[in-house]
């Protein structure tokens, strides 16, 4: 074959990158894990200094005091466990009028006969104290009342407090924090004589450290981070989804790596049974289950643990499986797991939008040309085939079905080493991904930036990063915090504004003008805020009160002079932090961290959008419509207002070459046609308009040119597309807004087509060509020419039971009535494909198993994905352009070629009987003819020669394939074992094999015809 | 050349009518013989098998053999512009069809009009299946037929056939309860189409799906009679004879367990 020179320089890329790694520690002969040793440490002289990367709390069994836990690194690479005891958990309540310092010990009594009814304790209250503070809500003229601080020695259960109270509905760990100033994966330094060491020690952790609080410091680096990445197998039966008390793990496969180097230190497989060596890696053989658990226990110390969808699979079945067969020290793993925790797996469902959630695809994604590259690099040879398309190189992972799992398992050596070996890579996947998205720093700047412990990130929402922020200020200004039963309502405000679209495909420059982060710009030049809301009432009480009165309802806010909010300022700190990110992003030049760093300063305008949100919602902490609605209100004004003086000012009765119009706006930018058709002219007026707008309103409001789109397509409201230009010499990207290009519930040729008209129309500017691509589509779809992968439509099984029918639900009950144990179960996402049934019936009876469709040849219904799929967004994208004339891309001569398959099963094919026709003119053949009929006899050479040109094409494309599969699974000799769904090479290997057999078995016809 | 003249331009409207529910596109074979089509329907589940013979045309012309595609619910469409009493003509180029033309001639030669319709490229196993002799074969009125099964519709989806050695029984069970029609062997000479003959080797007893036979009982205008083919675990075949201008056959897999 053409190929194996090829394959040669390529072939067992995995392996290879293993051996490199081999070389870079040739030195060390054994991978050692231990951390460096503990220096002596003396507690009256020497400080201890970490980063502490977990924050959380315990009870004092004896006492019932709560205690904070810090785990942390140092510097060195020491792990850290901190104790603090001595903060107690504390709110406030506004003291009655009248009441004074002597009145402290009766209520603290009566508070305490109260309490004790419900906990036997003699004495839970520590202390009362008569503050001054001020409530956050409203502005009363800088005047501060007095507050009690009722301060607990065990923690209190907020929901039991029945009066008005301040700040009780706050975690401890982060009132802590609070207070402490600590936030997210800080640096700690403890001063000597502060803390004692522990020497009776309840963790695995070097140094247990006791300390009276407060610790404080603050450094930006990171600490010598241990991330462990692991991955288990487990030899489930044929059909059934293993469980741990009765299918054994038989494999964990680790690797660990200090955060910031390039490459694992440590890279190791605990085997059951013998395995044969694999280069670079430690295999640890064991021929007990039990055993195998309790060596990995003992071999794990890590300060972060990842893998993929180890809080779901992983771990939970290490503990039970660990529990069934009595390893009575593994439950201590538990500790572990308070160790920071990043499953991968939380982290791209959360951060990511992506069509399939398996390792195998989210690796695609992200690492397909990275790992690609490297390994031409590595294996010394150029970019292969100038014309070879992207998908014989796409790097793929090898999926083995868990049916042969158990089959290599009981294998030899040999096939065990291939377990291993596919189970290292589902180790270092996760770390590698880890790596190239920057998860671990972006999230660590995230903590910093807003203060909550790290784990909050992952497992909670936007809110609390707001509250924590807010807090913050609060505590440093003396204000409180009015703890609200939030109570959700209904009441809508009005949203942002929409210019009417005007719709069409612009040839000429369009304009974008951005207002820079609005609605926080809106706060902050408002100064919006709860301490500076002012109350109708209140305001008949001060006297000489500067305000401004918003358009929302005439709520009112006073002027920064007399005071500034809080909010105002925590937006400023998030934006300045988003500054400095954009400007980082300017400096650097590699394209991946280029993303990365966009990545942060989007997580930080999330951020400071979010906080608007955060006073709108109605079921939030602390919800404050006026706020937030003149937020809205303000934005509304603003855009119009932008409208009007862009037009106004842009005419030619102004001395302009054209009348400047605005074709359409939404929520914080507006797009002006200023109607001169080159892009440099265009950019100059964009810039210049934008200054001119923002000298119209208050800083830091500011309208901020960014981009011209040329050509532009404007489909809808919030729907359009068009050539993103921020210099005149080349264009930045093509850009999209709310088309079908991710929804997931549409099938991948839908995106593809989508987006190679949209190329071709924007960037090509050959808008037939578009037409062209679109029909020869359709025509291919028609034919069955379209890959099956193109054609799967994925959807999430999210509940068992829903109250419409629908395919992939319906799907997945009749591929459980077939096959129990492959089918999808709760959480999965079903993939499927809609096959012709009768006429008329509802897309859930026509929703197929893809693979049973490729088995059976069931034909595809290519009219749904016409019709259903199609049709829709492509009319959308052609009206604009073709306008009626757009229909004639579903109907016309290219829809007239079809090709109709012929199904293996279904209630009639067992009695057909096929008659063969002539491969030249499709009559009917009578028996005596083979290949073709009377008439088509002079042409019978030429068919011959057409049908072996396609049978040699065909063989080529599948020997292509075969033998990529091969490299995926790192092993030329052996037969492929992978069944992944999610691999387009999959469907494409199975229907290659599938026509080849097909056209050779034509090509055989021709045999008896001479 | 192609060239196919029907004087009773409403057969081919009815045929048409027979067969669009089932089928959407469809190739017609045509050689020195006559028109054929055969095509299964989208499930897989019923084969329309269709003749019309040379002899039905007048006149009828087909040098060489080949295949018009047709998009069946296209070329009804323009059926229906034809009145009931035209004539009918075919013409196509049998070397490159690319489209089908259709002239429709009133009787009294007043109006002429004409049609063209693009032709489809369709590929398609061809799939027929072989001609048996049936363990129980009945002859019966096809507009009783028909009325059988509208009625049973109601009761079930699907319906039992029984036939034993004077009779035949059509019986449904649904869940709002169960009916049957049994008809008596008659030969009664002096109403044909009230006529029912049963010719039987062993008794049967089939299942099949309603919503199918409905489809099958739009060919009842062709003909009076109809003609049921049943064998156990067999294809059923239901045919409306068009005199001598041809033949339509309908084939439907026996239902089998729960399916």
């Amino acid at each position: 074959m053409a190929t194996s020179t090829r394959t040669k320089k390529k072939d067992n890329s995995f392996i290879d990158q293993l051996a490199l790694l081999e070389n870079a520690d040739t030195e060390r002969n054994h991978q050692i894990w231990a951390r460096p040793s503990v220096p002596n440490i003396d507690p009256n002289q020497d400080p201890i200094i970490f980063q502490q990367f977990e924050i959380d709390d315990c009870v004092d069994p004896a006492s019932k005091e709560p205690i904070i836990r810090m785990f942390g690194i140092t510097e060195t690479g020491n792990s850290v466990l901190c104790y603090v005891t001595g903060f107690r958990p504390y709110f406030y309540i506004p003291a009655p009028i009248g009441f004074k310092e002597n009145n402290i010990a009766s209520l603290q009594k009566q508070i305490e006969r109260a309490i004790h009814s419900d906990n036997g304790l003699n004495k839970s209250i520590e202390r009362i104290e008569l503050t001054l503070k001020e409530s956050i809500w409203g502005y009363h003229g800088n005047k501060k009342v007095h507050f009690l601080k009722i301060i607990f020695t065990i923690k209190y259960n907020d929901r039991q407090l029945r009066e008005m109270t301040f700040e009780s509905n706050i975690h401890y760990v982060l009132r802590f924090m609070i207070d402490c100033k600590v936030t997210g994966a800080n640096w700690i330094e403890l001063p000597p004589k502060s803390y004692s060491l522990r020497t009776k020690k309840t963790s695995t952790c070097q140094l247990e450290i006791d300390i009276n609080h407060p610790p404080e410091g603050e450094w930006s680096k990171i600490a010598p981070l241990r991330i462990l990445s692991f991955d288990i197998e487990c030899a489930g039966r044929k059909g059934i989804f293993p469980e741990p008390t009765i299918d054994p793990i038989i494999q964990i496969a680790n690797t660990v790596t200090i955060q910031g180097e390039k490459s694992p230190f440590i890279r190791n497989v605990f085997t059951l049974n013998s395995c044969a060596p694999i280069v670079a890696t430690d295999v640890i053989e064991c021929y007990d289950q039990g055993k195998m658990l309790q060596a990995w226990r003992d071999f794990v110390d890590p300060d972060v643990i990842i893998g993929y969808n180890i809080s779901n699979f992983d771990f939970p079945y290490l503990l039970e499986r660990a529990h069934y067969l009595k390893v009575t020290k593994f439950p201590y793993l538990g500790r572990i797991r308070r160790r920071l925790q990043l499953d991968m797996l939380q982290v791209m469902q959360r951060d990511y939008k992506l069509r399939s959630y398996t390792l195998n695809s989210v690796c695609a994604h992200f690492l397909a040309l990275d790992w690609y590259y490297t390994s031409v690099m590595w294996n010394g040879c150029n970019i292969p085939e100038s014309n070879s398309p992207p998908m014989y190189n796409r790097e793929q992972k090898e999926e083995v079905h868990h049916s042969i799992i158990t089959d290599l398992q009981n294998g030899n050596d040999e096939t065990r080493r291939r377990l291993a070996i596919y189970c290292l890579k589902d180790a270092i996947l996760p770390q590698r991904l880890m790596d190239k998205l920057m998860c671990l720093i972006n999230y660590i700047e995230m903590a910093r930036v807003t203060g909550v412990p790290f784990n909050y990130l992952l497992a909670r929402g936007q809110q609390i990063k707001v509250i924590s922020q807010l807090y913050r200020k609060a505590f440093e200004q003396d204000y409180v915090i009015p703890a609200l039963k939030s109570e959700g309502t209904d009441d809508q405000f009005e949203g942002a504004t929409v210019i009417e679209p005007e719709r069409g495909y612009y040839n000429v420059p369009i304009a974008t003008l951005d207002f820079s982060s609005l609605y926080p710009s809106i706060m902050i030049a408002h100064n919006l805020c709860y301490t500076t809301l002012l109350d109708n009432k209140d305001l008949e009480k001060l006297d000489n009160v500067d305000y401004i009165t918003t358009p929302y309802n005439n709520a009112k806010f006073v002027k920064v002079h007399h005071r500034k909010g809080l909010l105002p300022t925590i937006l400023e700190d998030l934006l300045s932090a988003r500054k400095k990110a954009k400007a980082e992003l300017k400096m650097e030049t590699d394209p991946f961290k280029k993303a990365v760093l966009d990545g942060r300063q989007l997580a930080l305008k999330i951020s400071a959008n979010s906080v608007y949100g955060f006073t709108g919602a109605t079921a939030g902490k602390l919800p404050c419509i006026e706020i937030s609605a003149s937020v809205t209100a303000y934005g509304r004004q603003m855009i119009e207002k932008t409208k009007q003086e862009v037009e106004n000012q842009y005419t030619i009765a102004k001395g302009y070459q054209h009348d400047a119009h605005v074709i359409y706006g939404d929520t914080d930018s507006v797009m002006v046609k200023f109607g001169v058709d080159n892009l440099v002219d265009a950019m100059a007026l964009g810039r210049e308009a934008a200054d001119y707008v923002t000298k119209k309103f208050v800083k830091p409001i500011k309208l901020e040119f960014e981009k011209v789109y040329f050509p532009y397509l404007l489909i809808n409201k919030k729907r359009y597309a068009g050539l993103y230009w921020t210099n005149p010499d080349n264009w930045d990207k093509l850009d999209t807004k709310g088309i079908e290009t991710v929804r997931r519930d549409n099938c991948l040729l839908v995106q593809n087509v989508i987006e190679t008209c949209l190329r071709k129309m924007l960037i090509d500017r050959d808008v037939s060509g578009a037409e062209e691509y679109a029909k020869k589509t359709i025509s291919d779809l028609l034919q069955n020419k379209i890959d099956m992968s193109q054609l799967v439509i994925t959807k999430a099984l999210s509940k068992s039971d829903y109250s419409a029918k629908q395919p992939h639900h319906e799907l997945a009950e009749r591929m459980r009535k077939r096959d129990a144990g492959s089918a999808p179960t709760l959480g999965d996402r079903v993939a499927y494909v809609i096959v012709k049934s009768t006429k008329g019936a509802a897309a859930y009876e026509k929703s197929e198993d893809p693979i049973y469709v490729l088995e059976n040849n069931i034909p595809i219904d290519t009219n749904y994905y016409l019709e259903n799929q199609l049709s829709k967004p492509l009319l959308r994208i052609f009206e604009p352009v073709l306008g009626e004339k757009a229909q004639s891309l579903l109907a016309g001569d290219h829809t007239r070629v079809v090709q109709i398959a012929t199904p293996t099963i279904g209630g009639l094919m067992k009695f057909a009987v096929k008659t063969a026709t002539c491969l030249g003119c499709k009559t009917p053949l009578s028996k005596n003819d083979t290949a073709v009929c009377r008439h088509c006899k002079p042409k019978l050479g030429e068919l011959y020669q057409r049908q072996l040109d396609s049978v040699n094409k065909l063989e080529v494309h599948f020997a292509r394939l075969w033998t990529q599969c091969q490299r995926c699974q790192g092993s030329l000799h052996q037969d492929i074992l992978c069944s992944s769904r999610d691999c387009p090479i999959w469907y494409m290997r199975k229907k290659a094999q599938k026509d080849v057999q097909d056209a050779t078995k034509l090509l055989e016809r021709f045999n008896h015809a001479w | 050349m192609f060239e196919a003249r029907l004087s009773q331009g409403a057969l081919l409207k009815k045929l048409l009518e027979a067969i669009k529910e089932l089928v959407t596109d469809a190739n017609f074979d045509c050689n020195e013989t006559g028109i054929a089509l055969q095509a299964m329907d989208n499930s897989h589940v019923a084969l329309v098998s269709l003749l019309l013979r040379s002899e039905g045309f007048h006149p009828y012309r087909c040098d060489r053999g080949f295949s018009l595609g047709v998009n069946l619910n296209s070329l009804s469409k323009i059926l229906k512009c034809a009145g009931n009493d035209d004539i009918i003509t075919l013409k196509a180029d049998d070397n490159s069809a690319d489209s089908l033309s259709l002239c429709f001639e009133s009787p009294s030669n007043e109006r002429v009009s004409e049609y063209e319709l693009k032709l489809m490229d369709i590929d398609q196993e061809h799939l027929s299946i072989p001609e048996t002799d049936y363990e129980a074969t009945i002859v019966m009125s096809s507009a009783e037929f028909q009325r059988i099964c509208r009625d049973l519709m109601v009761i079930s989806e699907s319906v039992s056939v029984d036939v034993a050695k004077d009779a035949i029984v059509f019986s449904a069970e649904g869940e709002m309860g169960s009916g049957s029609v049994k008809l008596k062997q008659n030969p009664s000479v002096d109403k044909p189409e009230e006529q029912v003959t049963i010719e039987l080797n062993s008794s049967v007893s089939l299942q099949f799906s309603l919503k199918y036979l409905m489809n099958f009982t739009k060919g009842t205008p062709l003909s009076d009679q109809v003609m049921l083919g049943l064998s156990e675990n067999m294809p059923l075949l239901v045919e409306y004879k068009m005199d001598d201008a041809g033949y339509i056959r309908f084939y439907l897999a026996p239902k089998v367990g729960e399916e």
